[in-house]
């Protein structure tokens, strides 16, 4: 870990050595432990700490990048250099106008000692106790169980400084039966609030109660989707057109439907990273203020989010939405409105449907409407007559997750915080949807 | 520097490591991404760390710095020990790695030409000129172009004696012509999906001929948006090499990582329907079916000296005549089998530790000319270039949707279709195979995404592939 004063201290350093007309440059810092279990013991179990420098550097409307992990004065300042001449061999962009000017972000306390400094030891207890719930029920316990900080800084020649540090911490736990399995999945920025007994109370229920699957018809069906799989829409939802670069480039879903109803009137969607029911970090690789921005607003298409150079284009301003050095603007901190129903309620009001507890490798099949097709996984049980009746064989399915969103019949009550990569969150509610597209069965 | 691995594995030993490796790795990386005329990224990355993997009272321990000094090798020794011990404190038993590997040498990708003798104006001028024709077909509303060279200097050591040194090169690039109208949205790309990339120079970019492709690509795009759907139904399927690449990575590359098949990445990526009890005794698929999994073939992106145990590079038969005969593996999995390691451990980075990663996976050539195999078929779909790619945690049941296909008709190819999928569960699908083409068309495709592993691990891997045809395949699952 590096601390403010230190991480300012080098970026300012290192702003020092540049000659180009602007240059701007982000630190990000990771430690983190992470200790993998298979077959009910650890198999795998890491600790790596990393800090690089992104520089860009400007000189007219040419803007040329470097990145380096050599923090010694000759690595910083061939890193600067070398994004300064990469500048100058850049043709003209008459779509940049120049780095974004300083902006202060909302302070955001995401800071959790115990979290910082977990030991491997600490994490090895939880694992243990993890798997022992399985073995009491004859199941293969699996996951990983990581702690962890992030740090981040951005200085600019405009005069951005800008520093946040965060802690994480994270459990997955998968459990397996000859032929059925389960899953659990919590975590947040403190590990004291992640209900490891319960994780695993959850992850266990799901393989004994899944034993012995039948296989269904694929077919058009209503469904219940646990959180899990409504992370996975919105992660969809995101990644395939929720930024401005693939709107503007004709790719994303958004495309030809924004201001336009598409989704139910239940379904309102933001993002928000300084949000601390969320995964926070209150600004952006460009040190911009990750503002709250409503995508969409009772079933509407709003408006997708920025970085400097898609604003610029759309002749707005950044959302704060760059969320990595290089790449395209993305919403990574995403919320779902809740509802007014528990999962009970959302099970008990289906005549004839399927409970599904997550989506595996899912992709995108086409842009239009973001179809996507996957695998249900971990959990998946005929509903009938208002009660989880059998479990089922793992279904593929190939659907559009805008229609799939168009058709909602209930939003659960309690939203659960989804943490995937590093920087990437969700906060989502269980759903009802009247009909979902399987296209096939797996063995 | 190799005072620092020394010093490390003389640090572990010393704190009761009863084995220990270390990685120095050092990559330089240049980036190069075009987008619609203009220059998104130009980027010179550069990344140096070391790494330290001990075994203590049997378990696993690993730790990682960017800085390098004394000091901090000493304090992530003592921290990948102390995180083997809190292991132990979870073990199914101690880990046994068989027979003791003492590698010595040195390796260096063959090249013709180094990339980074090549100027940044030339790069940044093959990519220019590639979007200026694909700018040129109307109807295009968004062209992508990328470019990307890479130089990794590795050295491993470990506690039994083994000392060997890398430079692996690594060169790439791609193009992509977007099309939008109609309500329709449809690409083409070029040498495949994102980009083709293998173990090789400038000159592995310089055959590409991009800038002779960027037109013919974007044309077809354009005509994409009002070609016939793909049909539905079951018919015989001609999978495109690119495709086939993409096809073994998934249902053959994956299912035979001996850690998944035992449950290593069970919460993640899945396992495998490949289990132990069927080695040497399954029909994976037809006896067109010869694929092999090797890290000497080059241009392929599993191509090396050693893997990051110090394991030297090798070939496996992994299907011969569609029996199922062989793993990727590591020394800790081959050990628990009795079998001998193929050398099939890398790392993606100084920080993460090895993990069993495709190789070279490729499917053997055989006999027919392409020509040939489509005057053969009386009525079928030739799919190619991937779009999407989706499979089951066991590796059975997958879903591909492709760029591009085209109808044949009484063996011959026809008119283009769009949205195009074919579906399967991977034994079916591979012993339904009763054509591959030559070696005129095979070639060694390269994946530089896959991911694995917790924490993500992002791995480079070669697939050697031609056309092959399947029969009754159920295909047009996208409405």
């Amino acid at each position: 870990m590096m601390g403010r004063k230190a991480a300012l201290a080098l970026l300012d350093k290192a702003l020092s050595y540049s000659k180009a007309q602007e240059t701007d440059i982000y630190l990000n810092a990771l430690d983190l432990g992470l200790s993998r279990f298979a077959g009910g013991a650890i198999h795998q179990n890491v600790a790596h700490g990393n800090v690089v420098l992104n520089v860009r550097s400007v000189v007219g409307n040419r803007l040329g990048r470097a990145t380096t992990n050599d923090l010694s004065d000759s690595g910083v300042r061939k890193a600067v250099d070398a994004a300064h001449q990469n500048a100058l061999l850049m043709p003209e962009d008459d779509g940049f106008l120049g780095l974004p000017q300083p902006s202060t972000a909302t302070k955001v306390n995401s800071w959790d000692e115990a979290t910082a400094f977990c030991s491997p030891q600490t994490r090895a207890k939880i694992v243990n106790e993890v798997c022992l719930q399985g073995k009491e029920h004859d199941l293969n316990v699996s996951g990983a169980c990581r702690t962890g900080v992030q740090e981040v800084a951005v200085v600019s020649s405009h005069g951005t400084r800008a520093f946040h540090a965060g802690t994480f911490a994270g459990l997955i736990i998968n459990t397996m039966s000859d032929n059925s399995a389960g899953w659990a999945k919590g975590g947040g920025w403190r590990l004291a609030d992640m209900d490891t007994e319960a994780l695993g109370r959850e992850a266990v229920s799901k393989a004994v109660e899944g034993r012995n699957p039948l296989a269904i018809e694929p077919g058009a069906y209503p469904v219940v989707l646990d959180t899990y799989a409504v992370d996975d829409i919105l992660e969809a939802l995101s990644l395939y057109g929720m930024g401005a670069q693939s709107v503007q480039e004709g790719r994303s879903w958004m495309n030809d439907v924004i201001g336009h109803q598409v989704m139910s009137t239940d379904i309102t969607i933001w993002d928000d990273g300084s949000d601390i029911q969320g995964w926070p970090v209150p600004f952006d690789a460009e040190g911009m203020p990750r503002q709250r921005v409503e995508v969409i607003t009772a079933g509407v298409v709003n408006t997708p989010v920025h970085n400097s150079y898609t604003a610029g284009k759309d002749g707005t301003i950044s959302t704060g939405h760059q969320a990595y050095f290089t790449g395209a603007p993305i919403a990574s901190n995403l919320f779902m409105q809740e509802g007014a129903s528990s999962l009970e309620e959302l099970i008990g009001s289906t005549e004839r449907g399927i409970y599904i507890t997550r989506f595996f490798y899912t992709r995108l099949a086409h842009s239009k409407g973001c179809v996507m097709t996957g695998m249900t996984r971990d959990g998946t049980f005929m509903i009938e007559n208002g009660q989880i009746t059998h479990p089922v064989k793992d279904l593929r399915f190939t659907q559009s997750y805008v229609d799939a969103l168009a058709g909602v019949e209930l939003v659960g009550s309690d939203s659960k915080l989804v943490l995937n990569e590093v920087g990437f969150a969700t906060r989502v509610p269980a759903l009802k949807l009247q009909s979902f597209n399987f296209t096939g069965v797996t063995v | 520097m190799d005072d620092f691995l020394t010093r490390a594995l003389d640090l572990a030993t010393v704190q009761g490591a009863s084995y220990s490796d270390v990685r120095l790795v050092e990559t330089k990386q240049e980036r190069f991404i075009v987008r619609s005329g203009a220059v998104d990224t130009l980027s010179n990355d550069e990344s140096l760390g070391i790494g330290v993997r001990v075994l203590v009272n049997g378990s696993w321990g690993f730790a990682s710095t960017n800085i390098l000094s004394p000091t901090e090798v000493d304090r992530i020794t003592d921290l990948a020990v102390q995180i083997a011990k809190a292991s132990a404190q979870s073990s199914n038993g101690p880990v046994s790695l068989g027979p003791p590997v003492t590698s010595k040498g040195v390796y260096t990708t063959p090249i013709q030409i180094d990339p980074f003798t090549i100027s940044l104006e030339d790069k940044l001028g093959l990519l220019l000129e590639a979007d200026r024709q694909m700018d040129s077909v109307k109807g295009i509303s968004a062209r992508t172009g990328n470019l990307i060279f890479i130089k990794e200097h590795k050295t491993f050591a470990n506690s039994e004696g083994a000392h060997v040194e890398q430079t692996i090169y690594e060169a790439g690039g791609g193009l992509m012509a977007t099309a939008r109208g109609n309500g329709e949205v449809q690409r083409r790309s070029y040498p495949q999906s994102m980009r083709q990339q293998g173990c090789a120079g400038w000159e592995f970019v310089e055959s590409m001929d991009l800038v002779g492709n960027a037109e013919r690509i974007a044309t077809e795009a354009v005509e994409l948006l009002s070609a016939k759907h793909c049909p539905s139904g079951i018919t015989t399927l001609i999978v495109g090499a690119s495709q086939l690449g993409l096809q073994i990575h998934e249902s053959c590359g994956h299912a035979i990582e001996l850690d998944r098949v035992l449950g290593s990445e069970a919460a993640y990526a899945g396992t495998s329907f490949l289990t132990t009890d069927k080695l040497n005794n399954f029909k994976y698929g037809s006896e067109q079916i010869n694929i092999t999994a090797d890290s000497v073939r080059l241009p392929g992106l599993g191509s090396y000296g050693w893997d990051d145990e110090g394991v030297p590079a090798q070939s496996t038969p992994v299907v011969e005549n569609g029996h199922f005969t062989g793993y990727l593996t590591s020394r800790e999995t081959a050990s628990g089998l009795g079998l001998t390691p193929n050398g099939s451990m890398r790392a993606a980075s100084w920080n993460r530790i090895p993990l069993i990663r495709m190789t070279n996976v490729s499917l053997e050539p055989g006999n027919w000319e392409l020509e040939d195999l489509i005057a053969d078929t009386d009525d079928g779909i030739l799919m190619e270039m991937n779009r999407s790619w989706s499979i089951d945690d066991r590796r059975f049941n997958f879903q591909f949707g492709t760029e591009i296909g085209y109808e044949i008709k009484n063996g011959k190819l026809g008119q283009i279709l769009r949205n195009c999928t074919y579906t399967g569960i991977t034994p079916e699908f591979w012993n339904s195979c009763d054509a591959v083409c030559n070696d005129k068309l095979w070639t060694m495709w390269g994946i530089p995404n896959c991911g694995k592993g917790q924490p993500g691990q992002i791995g480079h891997t070669g697939h050697g592939a031609a056309p092959a045809r399947f029969r009754n395949v159920r295909v047009g699952v996208m409405k």
